[in-house]
């Protein structure tokens, strides 16, 4: 039972085009953001997998992923901004394309994303289910199964989480 | 109380001798210990929501980004004041509306995925539709909302409501079979009757693809978001003409997860096939990518 409210279906309110690779990639990057701290990255390498690799400039998940990682919400009429607001943050950010399925988790909708800011490091994991309904199922190096509706707030989920989680993975960004 | 089913809403339905929409009150308010008067503000909120997005498309006729859409609700509400269309009001004015949203939800404006953003047409379409020509209340259309999002959970929970997973059966199919439920239920059938709308409206859009010409939430999608808004009302002239469908709504809500699992990856939201790869497809997307 992926959708657990009336809210899940009549919603998320958002910004077009795309629940599932623009909403629902916002709460990833955002869920990104919260992680760090609330901190915008400094440096970010994002790969996009399957679908997403394939429809992702005309879906605006470039911008919604950026958006999110800046710290905008999925109603934040700013994101068709976020790649302009990111180039003048200074942000490092680069995109990657792998046309084929992600081998952590089985969806055509899933991204990786490794941002840094300072000397923190987090990979988050993040598939798109659909409908503004996304799921975390990576964090490190650990593999999860957190589920995020647009409206959670993600900041207490992350405070919320396990501290072996949050050690630093020792992948090169 | 957990809604697995159509069989289960509809036997809780019977036994509790409420609606649709007051069943999924009546859940919401379980699950989350919050008041009815509260949930159903909140729904009233996102039906103000969809309201702006309406009135914002109607009257706008600036292309999206891209250029490939836009300007077409304005085109249809000038038909509409014509006064010579074919359809009756009621479906002119509800397509004149999902095409108002599904515009807006191309230049990147705010609307309410219902229940995806690129299927985000129909309800509003069908709903706002409703309330001009038979003058429902705002609360009225807020328990039609209710009604959308008890058979879009079964739907979105035993099957998928994302093109990339399912195809556009899953999205503007899944958005069609609520609409024709809500409908059946605003103008006071039965719930069996709202279920029976719902399977023959998802009925008549199992198998359609997802192939979004250069991945844009544009074309095909605003104009089978219009469609969808007559087959919605079809499906509920059907249902309360007494008309049954023969296949139980359960089964065919698993039929389209069948059908989208065996649905080929480039039919599935890659813009690898179908309409994307026509000749013209192909040339918009250059064009696009170029820029």
């Amino acid at each position: 039972m992926d959708f657990q409210s009336c809210f899940d279906i009549i919603g998320p309110v958002m910004v077009g085009p795309s629940s599932s690779h623009t909403a629902g990639v916002v709460s990833i990057g955002k869920f990104t953001y919260e992680l760090l701290g609330g901190c915008q990255p400094e440096r970010v390498r994002i790969t996009l997998y399957d679908s997403f690799a394939q429809t992702y400039q005309g879906h605006g998940t470039d911008k919604a992923l950026l958006g999110g990682l800046l710290g905008m919400g999925t109603e934040d009429v700013q994101i068709k901004d976020a790649i302009a607001l990111a180039k003048e943050e200074n942000i490092d950010y680069q995109f990657l394309l792998e046309k084929d399925h992600c081998p952590y988790y089985d969806h055509p909708n899933t991204v990786i994303i490794v941002a840094e800011v300072g000397y923190r490091r987090v990979k988050v994991g993040g598939v798109s289910l659909g409908g503004g309904l996304s799921q975390i199922f990576l964090i490190n190096d650990a593999e999860t199964a957190i589920r995020l509706s647009t409206e959670d707030d993600l900041r207490s989920i992350c405070n919320r989480l396990p501290l072996y989680m949050l050690t630093n993975h020792q992948q090169e960004v | 109380m957990q809604l697995n089913s159509m069989e289960e809403l509809l036997s809780y339905c019977e036994t509790q001798n409420v609606s649709i929409a007051d069943m999924m009150i009546n859940m919401e308010s379980e699950k989350t210990e919050k008041t009815r008067e509260d949930i159903f503000n909140k729904m009233k909120d996102r039906l103000i929501k969809m309201q702006e997005a309406v009135e914002s498309g109607k009257s706008d006729g600036t292309p999206a980004p891209s250029g490939i859409s836009g300007g077409d609700a304005l085109k249809m509400g000038e038909y509409i004041n014509s006064g010579d269309t074919l359809s009756g009001s009621l479906i002119t004015r509800a397509m004149r509306y999902a095409m108002a949203t599904s515009e807006c939800n191309a230049r990147m404006g705010v609307i309410v995925a219902t229940p995806t953003a690129g299927s985000a047409g129909v309800l509003p379409g069908i709903l706002f539709s409703l309330r001009d020509n038979d003058d429902y209340s705002l609360d009225e259309l807020t328990y039609g909302l209710f009604t959308a999002s008890a058979l879009g959970y079964i739907i979105a929970n035993r099957s998928f409501v994302s093109g990339a997973a399912g195809g556009c059966q899953a999205e503007v199919g899944s958005a069609t079979a609520m609409a024709a439920g809500v409908i059946v239920e605003v103008k006071g059938g039965t719930p069996v009757q709202a279920v029976h709308a719902t399977a023959m409206a998802l009925k008549s859009l199992i198998g359609l693809v997802c192939d979004p010409v250069g991945g844009l939430v544009e074309v095909p999608c605003i104009k089978r978001n219009v469609i969808g808004t007559s087959i919605a009302f079809s499906s509920a002239d059907m249902a309360l003409a007494g008309i049954e469908s023969r296949i139980p709504c359960d089964e065919v809500i698993e039929t389209m997860y069948r059908v989208g699992r065996e649905m080929p990856r480039t039919l599935r939201e890659t813009s690898l096939g179908g309409l994307a790869t026509t000749p013209t497809g192909e040339e918009i997307k250059r064009k696009l990518y170029n820029r």
